[in-house]
Order: structure tokens, then C-alpha cells, then sequence
């Protein structure tokens, strides 16, 4: 059964590198490009897991996990934060509100990220 | 009669030389009183002058002397000051606690930081004096409100770019590794061979923005610090075991040789005493060659616990040993080895140290290695 992956990433580069790797692994990726975007895509496609960043426009990746945590009809989906943020205080925080796992970005590989991602599904 | 005359005058020639005395007495006194006078005057002249704080209070604690700065500071009229208890004094606009638990300690105080409310730091000095009868206290308060905000703000410039920077780092990351996995069609092995030191400079660059928001966590974090009673031998545990990898790479010998005896716990920022340790076991691991040995012991000595890491890495020139601790220094030797590091690594750990009222020092011979040590009160 295919996997559907959202993204929520607003740097254009970042989004694309790893839809296009998550792409080639067979995965069925969706994206989004800020917060409002990303929470009413996790709303309208349902996706199995989340790749969430945590500085966006708009509001904040913090408020969009914490939005989503707080619907009953999506706080099943994992979040995995995936952010260049990466002081023990975000972390604490991004685990305390609900993610399932907290990446700085700069310290994955896209295929790091895939094996976390995997971790999460199974 | 002659006799009575000669004693008359012989009278009044006595009486005129007191008459002298007495009035060079009088000059003298005069004198005595105006140079006193004078040294009131300059010592007030120099008090009131004075941009820091300065308070004299008597052994009852009654304010005895203020500079006209005192006023600025506590933001009160010196009516309200002068001549009273120093822990009665309530400024309606500052706060005083910070300083009041500052000087009920009994020793002397040297430069020590209190933040008085959100942005308003002072730093406290205290110096007792005693000239028999007088026995009292000289408090010193100088602002370094200003001071604390300019580093704040070069603090978050620093974070703020440092965070910028990761994000062109990690795009670069990701594609130069999804075409080194061959995700996007085969490359040649000379292809391959250039990307894969590009990649490793990025992970340099990597390193090095994360030491340097190391380094501005560590200085705007001189008041945010969750200390915790635990044993720093779990902490070096972990970072010996993160560090496996390395270790088997480099294949050096890394021993932990436990103290016999349990250790008392000692209050430590988790966290940031992960990160000392593993800087200075990095710098073990880094410069010491291949088939080294690294040994860390942890044992008591006194009221401290005293950690010592002792490598048989290439060591520290002697003319360098003085500059090790400074920010972005590296050793001319290490230098020349190429290996990478950015000189923030030492610096930090001595601030970690430093921060948990510890001491850090080392022995090195150049070619022969190097021994660190820190050392924790626990009794504090």
C-alpha cells in the first residue's frame, strides 16, 4: 500500500529535494508550503505521516502541530519535525506537544531522514 | 628690689614664649583642621563624581554615606536612603531583593552579577572595614545594564545567522548526497570522488555553525542554566558511547577508569556538561594519532570532583599554553595537520566549567600529549 507523505517545508529547494526522494521510494508525496496550507492539507488529504518544519510564514510549525494535535479528527496522524531549530527548548517543546521525532535538518541525509520517517510508519 | 624687678620681667619674658607656644598651637590646629577639611572635600568631591554606586553603611547596616549615583540606581530620593536600614530600604520602582540576598552573605564580594529585573544588571562589589570603633561596609554597584544588552543582541545576531545559514547548508547536504547515492543517475568515480570532499567541507561548515551557536548559547546562557543533582559519570558514560564510531575509526584505546568509590552527585547543567566533556574528548580523539591511548578518570579530591582526560596526542606548544582557552584559537601544530576544528571548543568548555563555580587546567608536552582536568565542587 502506497504512503502518503505530506510535506510542510517553505524553502522551494528543500521541498523539492526530498518529495523527489521520497518520490523514487514509491511514496505518495503532497506539499505545502506554510502553515495554513499544511494544516488544511493534513485536514483534506489524511496523510499517513508528516514532515513538519517549524519556522514558516504565517503560523509557525509549533501552532500547526499543536492545532492538529488538538482535532480529534487528525490527531492520530504522526508528525515528525523535520527544522533547523535545534536548541534543547525546541525540542522539549516540539516532543511535549506531540511529535513523534524531532531532525535538524542540517544533520540528516535525505535517506536519514526516509529511515526516521520509516521508523515512524512500521 | 632690683631682685623683685628682675623676677618680673623674667615673669612676663616666660609668659610671652607661652603666649607664643600657645598661638603657634592654635596655627597648628588651624592648620590641621583646614587639611582635613580639604581631604573631606576630595573625598567627597570624588564620591559624588563617581558614576558607580557607592554606599557606606555602619555595623547597625544604617546607609552612612551614599554617592548622588545611589539615587539613579535605586530610582528613590536620598531621603529615603540615607541614614536607613540598607534591607528596610523599598524602592517603589526597582525591586532591591537580588541585592539584599547578595549582601546578607558574610564574605566580601567581588564583581558579582545580579540581575535586579528583566534588562537591569549591576555588579556588586563589597569590602569591609574595620578601624576599631568603626566598623563597617563599603558596597559597590556599578551598571552593566548597557553592557549586557549589546552582548544580548550580538548574541542573537549570531543565533539568528547562525539558524539562516543552516538552511543553504542542509540543500546542499541533501543534493550533493542524493547524487552521491546515485539517486539521480550514475556518476563516474572521479566525479564521485570530488563531490564526496565537497560534501565533507559542507559537513565541516556544518560543525562549525554548530559550534558557534554553541558559543552564543553558552553566553546568553550565563543565567539560563537547569541545574540538576546527578553524577557526571552517567553523563561520560553517553559520551563515550556516542563516540564509538570514531574511536573504532581512529583505533585509539579509550579507557573510563571509574573511581573505586561512590562519587557524591554534584549540580550540573546536563546538557551543557554532555557538551564539555565531549569537546574535550573530541579534541582527544582528533589529535591523538592512530593506536593511541586515551584515559578519563573521575575521582574526589577534597570538595571537588575532578575529571582528567590524558591523551598521548600530539600536545600543545609551550608558547601557545597561555592562549588555548581563547575564542577561535588554534595551536599552531594542530594547524598544520589539517584537521579541522574552528578554536571555539576549549572555549566553551571553559565557559561550562566556569559556569558550575568549576576549574579547568591542563598538562601538555608537545609530541608526548596532553592531560585535561576539570574540577566540580559539590558542595555548593
Amino acid at each position: 500500500m502506497t504512503k502518503k507523505v505530506l510535506i510542510i517545508e517553505d524553502d522551494k529547494f528543500l521541498r523539492e529535494l526530498l518529495g523527489k526522494k521520497l518520490s523514487s521510494l514509491g511514496y505518495n508525496v503532497v506539499l505545502a508550503v506554510d502553515g495554513e496550507e499544511g494544516l488544511e492539507k493534513i485536514k483534506s488529504e489524511k496523510p499517513n505521516i508528516v514532515l513538519l518544519d517549524l519556522i514558516l510564514p504565517g503560523i509557525n510549525g509549533f501552532e500547526v502541530l499543536e492545532k492538529s494535535k488538538k482535532d480529534p479528527t487528525i490527531n492520530e496522524i504522526p508528525i515528525i519535525i523535520l527544522s533547523n531549530l535545534g536548541q534543547s527548548e525546541d525540542i522539549e517543546r516540539g516532543l511535549k506537544l506531540g511529535a513523534k521525532d524531532f531532525l535538524v535538518k542540517a544533520h540528516f541525509t535525505p535517506q536519514e531522514i526516509v529511515n526516521k520517517l520509516q521508523a515512524v510508519l512500521n | 628690689m632690683e631682685t623683685i624687678n628682675q623676677e618680673i620681667e623674667k615673669r612676663e619674658d616666660e609668659l610671652r614664649k607661652i603666649r607664643l607656644a600657645f598661638l603657634n598651637i592654635l596655627e597648628d590646629t588651624q592648620e590641621a583642621k583646614n587639611l582635613a577639611v580639604e581631604e573631606r572635600n576630595k573625598t567627597m568631591a570624588v564620591i559624588n563624581n563617581f558614576t558607580d554606586g557607592l554606599l557606606v553603611i555602619d555595623k547597625e547596616n544604617k546607609v552612612e554615606l551614599m554617592s548622588p549615583a545611589i539615587k539613579n540606581l535605586f530610582k528613590e530620593k536620598e531621603d529615603n536612603i540615607l541614614g536607613k536600614n540598607i534591607f528596610k530600604i523599598n524602592s517603589k520602582k526597582i525591586d532591591l531583593k537580588p541585592l539584599k540576598e547578595i549582601l546578607k552573605q558574610k564574605k566580601e564580594i567581588f564583581r558579582k552579577e545580579a540581575e535586579l529585573e528583566n534588562g537591569i544588571f549591576w555588579e556588586i562589589s563589597t569590602s569591609r572595614f574595620d578601624f576599631g570603633e568603626k566598623k563597617g561596609m563599603l558596597i559597590v554597584l556599578h551598571d552593566v545594564s548597557r553592557d549586557r544588552l549589546v552582548e544580548k543582541m550580538k548574541t542573537e545576531f549570531v543565533s539568528i545567522a547562525a539558524h539562516q545559514l543552516r538552511t543553504p547548508l542542509s540543500a546542499i547536504k541533501w543534493s550533493l548526497k542524493m547524487i552521491l547515492d546515485g539517486d539521480v543517475g550514475n556518476i563516474n568515480k572521479d566525479q564521485k570522488e570530488l563531490l564526496e570532499k565537497t560534501y565533507s567541507s559542507n559537513e565541516r561548515m556544518i560543525g562549525l555553525i554548530n559550534d558557534l551557536l554553541n558559543v552564543t548559547r553558552i553566553e546568553e546562557g550565563r543565567f539560563l542554566y537547569k541545574p540538576e543533582k546527578m553524577q557526571i559519570e552517567g553523563i561520560i558514560v553517553n559520551v563515550v558511547q556516542e563516540c564509538e564510531e570514531i574511536i573504532k575509526m581512529k583505533k585509539v584505546n579509550v579507557k573510563f577508569e571509574k573511581s573505586k568509590k561512590m562519587l557524591p552527585p554534584v549540580i550540573i547543567d546536563e546538557e551543557k556538561m554532555s557538551l564539555a566533556v565531549q569537546n574535550l574528548l573530541d579534541n582527544s580523539l582528533k589529535y591523538t594519532p592512530e593506536k593511541g591511548s586515551i584515559v578519563i578518570s573521575l575521582e574526589q579530591k577534597k570538595d571537588d570532583i575532578v575529571f582528567k582526560i590524558k591523551d598521548t596526542g600530539v600536545g600543545i606548544p609551550v608558547d601557545q599554553h597561555e592562549r588555548i582557552f581563547i575564542k577561535f584559537f588554534r595551536g599552531s601544530n594542530v594547524i598544520k595537520l589539517e584537521t579541522e576544528g574552528s578554536g571555539l571548543g576549549l572555549y566553551t568548555t571553559k565557559n561550562i566549567i566556569e559556569s558550575h563555580q568549576g576549574k579547568i587546567w591542563f598538562e601538555s608536552e608537545e609530541g608526548k600529549g596532553t592531560t585535561f582536568y576539570f574540577s566540580i565542587p559539590y558542595k555548593v
